[in-house]
């Protein structure tokens, strides 16, 4: 990052003087260069979360295990009929939730990101996107130690996945935009007010329950309609099917959930770089 | 390269508001304004808001060193998070050439619980270093730091010292164009604010161009060549570092002056009244510089009226030598009628007994009008004395005092 030479200018409304073609680049630029930050920031939240910890990054397991447990008492207790799942149910709603965990870990540790890393955020200037980016490979990492679980699981069971679950780092992409995406906005919104972190546990947790994690979707009802409409559980449902049967059973919306989860990374993208000055007045 | 201008601003003003609950709803206004394309209007004040700087313009080439001083909530660590991009202005305009250093807080963003040398690489990339770059400058920065083997224990475990001196050395280090530096190195012991500011001579030799905030007036004469005062926000004086010191010791020394009425004194062709001498003398009335604990101060100021002047005031203020405001007072405040001046004359000012402790300590002394608004005359800090004592008592003054032991009971 050679800037002698390089000229800044702050103004007001900068970026609607600068026009859209210079303001994206100039956006593009500052995340390519923010690489190496991201990385850093996302090393430094890993080891400090695990410093002092004796189990470390096996506590990604616990939750779901439990969970899971939880479920397949309640199944096989006859409390709860789950229906038939294609693979045995433990290993259907541990990959259920492993992938909704992207999500619902992602939501929380980006949503928190910028309240939570002090007072840099006002007293340095540093692109504060990567703060979020940074955080949001937390989730991806528990995600890898329970996906880790899964295939564990799949030998117990003698599973084998069709060798097109290679392209799940492919179908999971977008399921990671949309998580980013909302995450930037309410990262955003979280240092005006503080009751986003509140909001976001609350429908993270309403979410699991509405949408087709640990159980398979159903055909018909209130919860079909609104899941038809539902981009998130169309991403979920993909990238499960993927990983148990390399095929989607329903490409036509998974591409359509695709395609809007990568237009809402862009706006979120975009206003939060816009907006992240005014965030340092409030925060 | 030399004459170039590194930070240019041009009537540059930021608005803040004084409620939380403002602060919210216009956030989140302007935040949605922009989001779709409009313009938030920011030159506009809306209820509730007020110009935490207003038109303030400067600038600075390369090499050059600006202090900013003024009282607290003054605007000057506003001034310095616009000149670092991290708010935007709402007027005006600023122009930075170069790579920006900003020690606004030093270890902000250190992980407590993470080693310092995890924390200077964390701290080195936020500042814009590459991974590169640190492991060059890595000894370079654990010298200058100086924390010997504490390099790899968690920064939690640092004593305050250490924790500013390891981010005070990644700042440096990340070899910035521009350093800005916020009033960082009073936390420092004496050492390393010696070291600090031989660094800080060596980057101005090198051609860095530093903007300097501190309370410290001396270190900002000490270091800077020009100086900005700011005052709610507005540019009171700007110019050469001494001058615009004197003036802002001026403003503090007589609160309601405003510093326009103090440049039309000072350009008046002729002062109406000056300040001829000031001798200090021992008990017996003989000149010296030297007094003692407990011992008699007297002040003989000697004048020199051009005209008449009615109710004059002789005020008189003390500092230590490394700056430090002790005391100050005058004849309005004491309820003296002071006659009229007229030609030449003299009055005393007696402190019968003296209680500061050993040390070196300067004089000013000024001859106001009526309402202590302005000054015919000032002269700062124009006389220097140095005190002996045969206490053992430390710090700066002998404080009459008793001690009560008789309630021990064996």
């Amino acid at each position: 990052m050679d800037n002698i030479g390089h000229k800044t200018v702050y103004e007001p409304d900068r970026f609607i003087k600068m026009g859209s073609f210079a303001s994206w680049k100039e956006m593009a630029i500052s995340l390519f260069q923010s690489r190496e930050l991201i990385w850093r920031l996302f090393v430094r939240d890993f080891s400090a979360k695990y410093r002092q910890s004796l189990l470390g990054i096996l506590w990604a397991l616990l939750n779901p295990i439990i969970t899971v447990g939880i479920f397949v008492f309640l199944n096989r207790a006859g409390i709860l009929n789950i229906g038939e799942t294609s693979v045995p149910y433990p290993v259907f709603a541990l990959i259920g939730l492993s992938i909704y965990g992207i999500f619902a870990t992602g939501l929380s540790v980006c949503s928190n990101s910028i309240i939570g890393a002090g007072s840099m955020v006002v007293k340095i200037n540093f692109p504060k996107i990567s703060l979020v980016i940074a955080s949001m490979g937390q989730s991806v990492v528990d995600f890898l130690v329970r996906l880790a679980l899964v295939i564990i699981l799949f030998i117990i069971y003698g599973i084998a996945p069709q060798w097109t679950f290679l392209i799940f780092p492919f179908t999971v992409l977008p399921l990671v935009l949309l998580t980013l995406g909302l995450g930037l906005i309410l990262s955003l919104l979280a240092g005006v007010f503080r009751d986003v972190i509140h909001l976001v546990s609350f429908f993270t947790t309403l979410f699991l329950f509405m949408m087709p994690v640990l159980y398979p979707a159903p055909p018909a009802g209130i919860f079909a309609a609104l899941n038809a409409w539902n981009p998130l559980s169309h991403l979920i449902v993909g990238c499960r099917d993927i990983l148990i049967s390399g095929s989607f059973s329903d490409s036509h919306s998974f591409l359509w959930a695709s395609a809007f989860s990568i237009f809402l990374f862009l706006i979120s993208w975009r206003i939060f770089f816009i907006s992240e000055s005014r965030i340092a007045e409030r925060v | 390269m030399k004459n170039d201008t590194v930070i240019k601003v041009e009537n540059v003003s930021k608005k803040y508001s004084r409620e939380l609950k403002h602060t919210m709803l216009y956030g989140i206004q302007d935040i949605s304004k922009n989001a779709v394309g409009l313009s938030s209007c920011p030159e506009r004040l809306r209820g509730g808001e007020f110009w935490a700087l207003d038109d303030v313009s400067f600038e600075i080439k390369r090499g050059e060193t600006i202090g900013i001083i003024g009282a607290n909530g003054s605007g000057k660590s506003t001034l310095l998070k616009l000149l670092n991009g991290i708010f935007m202005p709402d007027k005006g305009r600023i122009e930075i050439k170069g790579r920006v250093g900003a020690l606004i807080e030093v270890g902000a963003g250190f992980h407590p619980m993470l080693t310092g040398r995890e924390n200077i690489y964390i701290n080195g990339s936020i500042l814009g270093m590459s991974k590169k770059e640190i492991d060059k400058k890595f000894d370079e920065i654990v010298d200058f730091a100086n924390i010997g083997d504490f390099i790899d224990s968690p920064v939690k475990h640092y004593s305050s010292g250490m924790y500013v001196r390891l981010g005070f050395a990644v700042a440096v280090h990340s070899e910035p164009d521009i350093l800005l530096i916020d009033e960082v190195l009073a936390v420092g012991d004496m050492a390393f604010q010696l070291k600090c500011m031989e660094k800080i001579k060596e980057m101005q030799d090198r051609g860095v161009s530093i903007v300097f905030v501190s309370h410290n007036l001396d270190s900002v004469v000490g270091v800077c060549q020009y100086a900005l005062c700011l005052k709610a926000g507005q540019v009171k004086a700007i110019g050469n570092s001494s001058s615009v010191v004197s003036e802002y010791r001026t403003m503090i020394l007589n609160k309601d002056m405003t510093t326009k009425d103090l440049l039309n004194l000072k350009r008046t062709p002729y002062k109406l009244v000056e300040i001829t001498a000031i001798q200090l003398q021992g008990s017996n009335g003989e000149e010296k510089d030297v007094l003692e604990t407990g011992g008699k101060l007297i002040l003989r100021i000697s004048f020199f009226a051009h005209k008449r002047i009615q109710k004059p005031v002789f005020g008189v203020a003390i500092y230590k030598s490394d700056g430090t405001y002790i005391y100050a007072c005058n004849t309005k405040y004491d309820n003296i009628e002071v006659p009229d001046l007229e030609d030449e004359g003299f009055i005393t000012y007696t402190i019968p007994r003296l209680n500061l402790l050993s040390g070196t300590y300067l004089l000013t002394v000024g001859i106001l009008e009526e309402k202590i608004s302005a000054f015919y005359d000032l002269w700062e800090k124009a006389c220097q004395f140095n005190v002996v004592t045969h206490l053992h008592d430390h710090g700066m003054f002998y404080l009459e005092h008793l001690w009560d032991v008789q309630n021990i009971k064996n």
